[in-house]
């Protein structure tokens, strides 16, 4: 299946792991199902399923979401079919662009055996290690809780792939855990995961639903991580909280992004817009895609 | 997911549900919903996330929808003057056709949404059916006057029959196929009582994210699959299918 290429005056290309991206965007992880792929045709440069886990998950019982203002909290528990059922359906979300496949395991080694497993498919384009899952060997804790857990479980994946590695962290200790990443040979960053939030029922004095916030309240907060993590490490950082417009992707390029996530917004809008959005600031401005890279830092901030 | 922006046809309530249409003329089935919000960005940031809403009726022309103010997004919607912004039709409809048999069609409060529309289409099809909404009481009744033919029950005796839509509904053997909406202890009580009817469809109501089956956030226990998506799968599912 070949691409068909948006029409356009403006350089929206950029270059990720040696090949090039038609444009910077890509879903986030657990935000794109296989009924809404065609809807993005032409939009996004590389794509991403949802997470996928050793063994089939069902998640968490509803309420799973809760609406907040500019955002909302999720705790859909990884529910997905397993790797098996994963690799065998992958083909529904080929759109003629480079594949990225999102994995999470409980222990190092689970993260090992599907590294290994996905690696071995030639559909594969790169992983995104998604670290915020829980270390059941650490008493719960997640993967991005300290350096040396990071370095443990990115050496073990590094070890069995020969395939990009990016490794997705939260926003705590997102500085520390990306040098160690890199330095357990990552070939880049995803930057961040959605934040812990907690939100009530008042009517029931009740949790309503305790999990992870995203959507544009989280964006100046992924902001200041992009900056921070892309001053820190060579290798590429691909942004991901609270894109909702193309002058947020076009900041979050500045602030050092090489590729920029598109996740809960794509709920209230047409990531089509988005992308359109950023062409026209991009031809505001003069600019190529790939000259606003980490910008705020370069000669070329204004 | 893409929105349209569509004008206001009108706003009216309907007892204490407001009924709101809009022009639409591409095709839609009964059962199905639309995603709905008052206005589109920057404006939908608060509320962020449009609301689902079954179609209340269609006439090819104009669609509408029929909710309760429980939020400031029914809020704002049902005070929307000029424009609202709808998604395509989403979801899995009634199952119908015209080798169905004599219907029932049984609505809980705000869950009599779709039978309106539904009872048109079994209109055009010329199948014979009864239609059977039950309120809390009759300050909420008042979208029954829009079913001339319906039978209704209030569980405080205020109008109608005294008790749930199954104490107004006589024999279920009378009927091949039952479509039930309203809360979820209604639907468990209907598929229990449509034992043995050979078609009974259950419209689900969820919390909603997105719509298009991307957030997971909907999902419905089922039997065979564990949790299911109600916004792909359903909203209405054949009442074996859930695991209730």
């Amino acid at each position: 299946m070949v691409m068909e290429r948006r029409k356009t005056d403006v350089g929206l290309s950029v270059e990720l792991f040696g090949r090039r991206l038609e444009t910077p965007l890509m879903p986030a992880s657990g935000t794109l199902s296989k009924e809404a792929v065609e809807e993005v045709r032409g939009v996004y440069g590389a794509i991403l399923p949802k997470t996928t886990t050793p063994l089939s998950r069902d998640g968490n019982p509803t309420p799973r979401i809760a609406e907040t203002p500019a955002g909302m909290v999720n705790s859909i528990g990884l529910q997905n079919p397993g790797v098996d059922e994963f690799m065998k359906n992958l083909d529904d979300f080929d759109l003629g662009v480079p594949m990225f496949v999102s994995v999470a395991g409980n222990t190092v080694d689970e993260f090992r055996e599907l590294c290994e497993r996905v690696s071995a498919d030639e559909r594969v384009f790169a992983i995104e290690m998604n670290l915020s899952c829980p270390n059941v060997e650490h008493g719960g804790l997640t993967f991005c809780a300290g350096a040396s857990s990071v370095e443990e479980v990115v050496s073990a994946c590094r070890g069995v792939s020969g395939k990009p590695l990016s490794v997705k962290l939260t926003f705590e200790g997102v500085v520390e855990n990306a040098i160690a990443a890199e330095a357990s040979g990552a070939d880049a960053i995803t930057v961040m995961n959605t934040m812990p939030a907690l939100t009530v029922d008042a009517d029931a004095r009740k949790v309503l639903v305790k999990g992870g916030f995203s959507g544009p309240a989280i964006k100046p907060v992924a902001m200041r991580a992009v900056y921070d993590v892309s001053g820190a490490v060579d290798v590429p950082v691909i942004a991901s909280g609270g894109v909702s417009t193309g002058v947020d992707v076009a900041e979050f390029m500045m602030a050092g992004a090489a590729v920029v996530q598109i996740g809960t917004v794509s709920f209230v809008r047409d990531p089509e817009e988005i992308l359109g959005e950023f062409e026209e600031y991009l031809r505001k401005h003069e600019m190529s895609a790939s000259e606003l890279i980490g910008c705020l830092r370069g000669a070329g901030s204004v | 997911m893409k929105f349209h922006t569509v004008e206001v046809e009108g706003v009216e309530a309907l007892g204490r549900y407001v009924l709101l249409r809009y022009p639409w003329s591409g095709a839609i089935e009964p059962g199905q919903f639309t995603m709905a919000r008052a206005a589109g960005y920057p404006t939908t940031f608060d509320p962020f996330l449009a609301r689902p809403f079954s179609f209340y009726d269609h006439d090819g022309e104009t669609a509408s929808l029929l909710f309760e103010v429980r939020g400031r997004g029914t809020q704002l919607l049902a005070g929307a003057k000029e424009t609202i912004e709808v998604s395509r039709p989403l979801g899995k409809g009634f199952r119908v056709g015209e080798e169905n048999g004599r219907s029932l069609l049984l609505g809980g409060g705000v869950g009599v949404a779709p039978f309106k529309f539904l009872s048109r289409r079994l209109d055009e099809l010329g199948v014979e059916h009864d239609v059977v909404l039950g309120f809390v009481d009759e300050g909420v009744a008042g979208v029954a006057e829009d079913f001339p033919r319906a039978k209704v029950a209030t569980m405080d005796g205020s109008l109608g029959v005294r008790g749930t839509v199954l104490d107004a509904v006589g024999d279920l053997s009378e009927y091949s196929a039952i479509y039930a909406c309203g809360p979820n202890a209604m639907l468990a009580a209907v598929k229990k009582a449509a034992n043995g009817i050979e078609l009974c469809q259950l419209s689900v109501e969820e919390r909603m994210g997105c719509g298009n089956g991307s957030c997971n956030g909907c999902v419905v226990p089922t039997k065979a699959r564990g949790l299911v998506r109600s916004c792909i799968e359903g909203p209405v599912f054949d009442a074996e299918v859930l695991a209730w």
